[in-house]
């Protein structure tokens, strides 16, 4: 009796597992036709891609990072994917690799309707009429913090340093979010540091880490540990504002005085893909209007096309604090360009989170 | 595998259904395992020129590690919390493990019960575990409607506690198993016989039942020390800041930080360091064990 019962359970168990098996082995085949995206959690969603759809109804084959960091690791160690979505600061260390190639304006319908402030950023440069990334969305990391629990704070990045809500905070673990900030707050630019000018935003990053609930690039844990006002304050990307604003918590996204950090991320097509078509067919899906427009409305994010915001009612962009225009924005944020010592921040930036 | 080598010894029958069985271990052991192992050996010894694996020959990774206190430091950590997290497991599986194997009537019911977590996915599991312990999560709110707190603790998530508690509970049929079997192989005759020559029940338990259990125990904390140390999941997401453990670090190394040969140093030293405690472990208990 006693033996008998595990053994059934097992033998029906296998069983289930073949079946399972099976019946998905003809999705896994036909994946073999489809585009692979890799993108941030979040941007893969099939309200984006209408019109993408209408024309390939087996739909997009989609994975998703937390970082871009990691995203590079894992392309550069062999995944391959389409198309990928990284931002701006990486894509001159994308096509120095030899990961990505060329995308052909010409064959992107919208093109002009880029903003020329992302269509003419330097490090997208691959020739005459060709880019190493077309870019699609562009939007702001600050504080997002609770306005009953944070009475009036002052504007600036230093909430995120206050030992008054100590275990009450969190911050982006990214190299292009923290480690910044805290060179802004330092008075080094984070975009180039002499060795020394490193250990200098290490000291300003260590003094921060006790203080911390924690480092994570996941949003929606924030955004819930901010409703039930486990967190006071937290350091977040537009969309999580948009979120707990729908929710009715009362957050306010600071404008703080040392500057947002404005970004801008876009689509570039891998080396040697074999559906170089589908990723054109896909761009082109994604630069239109209604889907710029989707990501305004339901992220609060910037598109990167004039078209997408003239779509969008004047009182819903304000209602987001968002400017038609992305000039206005750069006029009074930090703009996340590459960064020289990438590489040395981020382990710079591993150890302290660490403890070290 | 001997026998593949010796040709010298007669053909027994069922040579080639051993062969068949041994192959796919051998090609496990030897394609993944030792390969994977002596990439990582190769790996350790290279410096970070930007390419994934790294160029030249050199100590200085090593050297790296040895300089810099904040590596120990996270080692001793993860050892600490796996050193918990085995202790908690181990002392909470046994009282399972014996009931099942003396008492139980439904044996089958209760072992399913114990697998049963096993159902759902680990991150689940996790996140279970954070709707638990969260701010406004069941425990708080239990606390606070108890009238034991008034207000809701932050100090239940992103602590090592929350860690050692998540990590025990999953790893616990880890325990239960090994230990059962060891206790199932006892003769109860050896009990019998205790209690007839005027040994108490307890007396019976720490004298007979317990050290003839102890393989079983051993197994079962070896089982759950060493996954649990490399573990980074559970700290990234119910750890805060203080409980990075070194699986945080090397996955690090491996992703952001973009440093694999470094990467690989820090797993080989991780590994030598679980190495040397099992073998204390094991010079302990055949010194000191109560197994005669």
């Amino acid at each position: 009796m006693s033996q008998k019962t595990p053994r059934t359970i097992l033998s029906s168990l296998l069983a289930a597992a073949l079946a399972c098996a099976t019946a998905l082995s003809p999705v896994a085949a036909s994946a073999g036709d489809k585009l692979t995206y890799f993108t941030w959690s979040g941007y893969e969603l099939p309200e984006f891609d209408a019109t993408y759809l209408k024309a390939h109804a087996d739909g997009v084959d989609t994975s998703t990072f937390g970082d871009d960091d990691d995203a590079f690791t894992k392309v550069k160690a062999g995944f391959r994917p389409d198309l990928a979505h990284p931002c701006y600061d990486k894509v001159a260390r994308w096509s120095r690799e030899g990961l990505i190639e060329p995308i052909e304006t010409s064959r992107i319908k919208n093109w002009d309707k880029i903003f020329p402030v992302f269509r003419d950023l330097p490090d997208l440069q691959a020739g005459p009429g060709k880019v190493w990334m077309v870019p699609w969305d562009w939007g702001n990391t600050s504080i997002l913090y609770r306005t009953d629990l944070v009475k009036d704070p002052e504007a600036s990045w230093n909430l995120l340093w206050d030992k008054a809500y100590s275990g009450r905070l969190a911050t982006i673990d990214a190299v292009h979010d923290t480690p910044v900030v805290a060179a802004l707050l330092t008075g080094v630019s984070p975009f180039d540091m002499t060795p020394a000018q490193i250990d200098i935003v290490a000291a300003k990053l260590r003094e921060q880490r006790p203080l911390l609930s924690s480092y994570t690039t996941d949003m929606t844990s924030v955004e819930q540990a901010l409703a039930s006002g486990q967190l006071v304050a937290a350091m977040t990307w537009n969309a999580s504002a948009v979120a707990l604003k729908k929710q009715n918590v009362p957050v306010a996204f600071m404008k703080p005085k040392e500057g947002m950090l404005t970004w801008a991320c876009g689509f570039v097509l891998l080396k040697g893909s074999p559906h170089a078509d589908l990723a054109y067919d896909f761009i082109n899906s994604r630069l239109e209007a209604s889907s710029g427009q989707k990501l305004i409305e339901d992220y609060g994010y910037g598109a990167s096309t004039t078209s997408a915001f003239d779509a969008v009612p004047k009182a819903t962009l304000e209602s987001l604090q968002l400017p038609a225009d992305p000039n206005v924005a750069l006029k009074t944020t930090i703009f996340t360009g590459p960064m020289k010592q990438a590489d040395d921040l981020a382990k710079m930036f591993e150890k302290v989170k660490a403890g070290g | 595998m001997a026998d593949l080598g010796t040709s010298g010894q007669p053909q027994r029958p069922g040579s080639a259904f051993r062969v068949a069985l041994m192959l796919p271990g051998s090609v496990v052991t030897l394609g993944l395992i030792l390969f994977a192992l002596g990439l990582l050996a190769i790996l350790a010894f290279r410096f970070n020129d930007g390419s994934l694996f790294g160029a030249g020959f050199t100590l200085g990774n090593f050297r790296i590690l040895a300089s810099e206190p904040l590596y120990g430091l996270v080692i001793l950590r993860s050892l600490t919390i796996a050193g918990l997290v085995t202790a908690a497991t181990v002392v909470t599986a046994y009282p399972v493990a014996y009931y099942l194997s003396f008492h139980a009537r439904s044996r089958a019911l209760i072992l399913f019960l114990v697998t049963l977590p096993f159902w759902t996915s680990y991150l689940l599991r996790v996140f279970a575990w954070k709707i638990v312990l969260a701010y406004n999560g069941v425990l708080n709110s239990g606390l606070i409607a108890a009238g034991i707190w008034s207000e809701p603790s932050t100090a239940l998530l992103n602590t090592p506690a929350a860690v050692v508690l998540t990590l025990a509970h999953a790893y616990a049929p880890f325990a239960i198993l090994p230990i059962l079997v060891s206790l199932d192989a006892i003769p109860r005759s050896l009990a019998e016989a205790a209690a007839d020559l005027g040994a108490t029940p307890f007396t019976v338990f720490r004298r007979v039942i317990l050290p003839n259990s102890m393989p079983g125990v051993l197994a079962g904390a070896v089982v759950v020390f060493v996954p649990t140390v490399g573990d980074y999941v559970t700290p990234a997401l119910v750890g805060g800041p203080s409980s990075t453990m070194i699986g945080s670090l090397i996955q690090a190394q491996f992703g952001k930080a973009q440093d694999w040969p470094f990467g690989a140093a820090l797993a080989l030293v991780v590994m030598l360091v679980i190495l040397a405690v099992i073998l204390l472990v094991r010079r302990a208990d055949h010194r000191f064990g109560s197994r005669l």
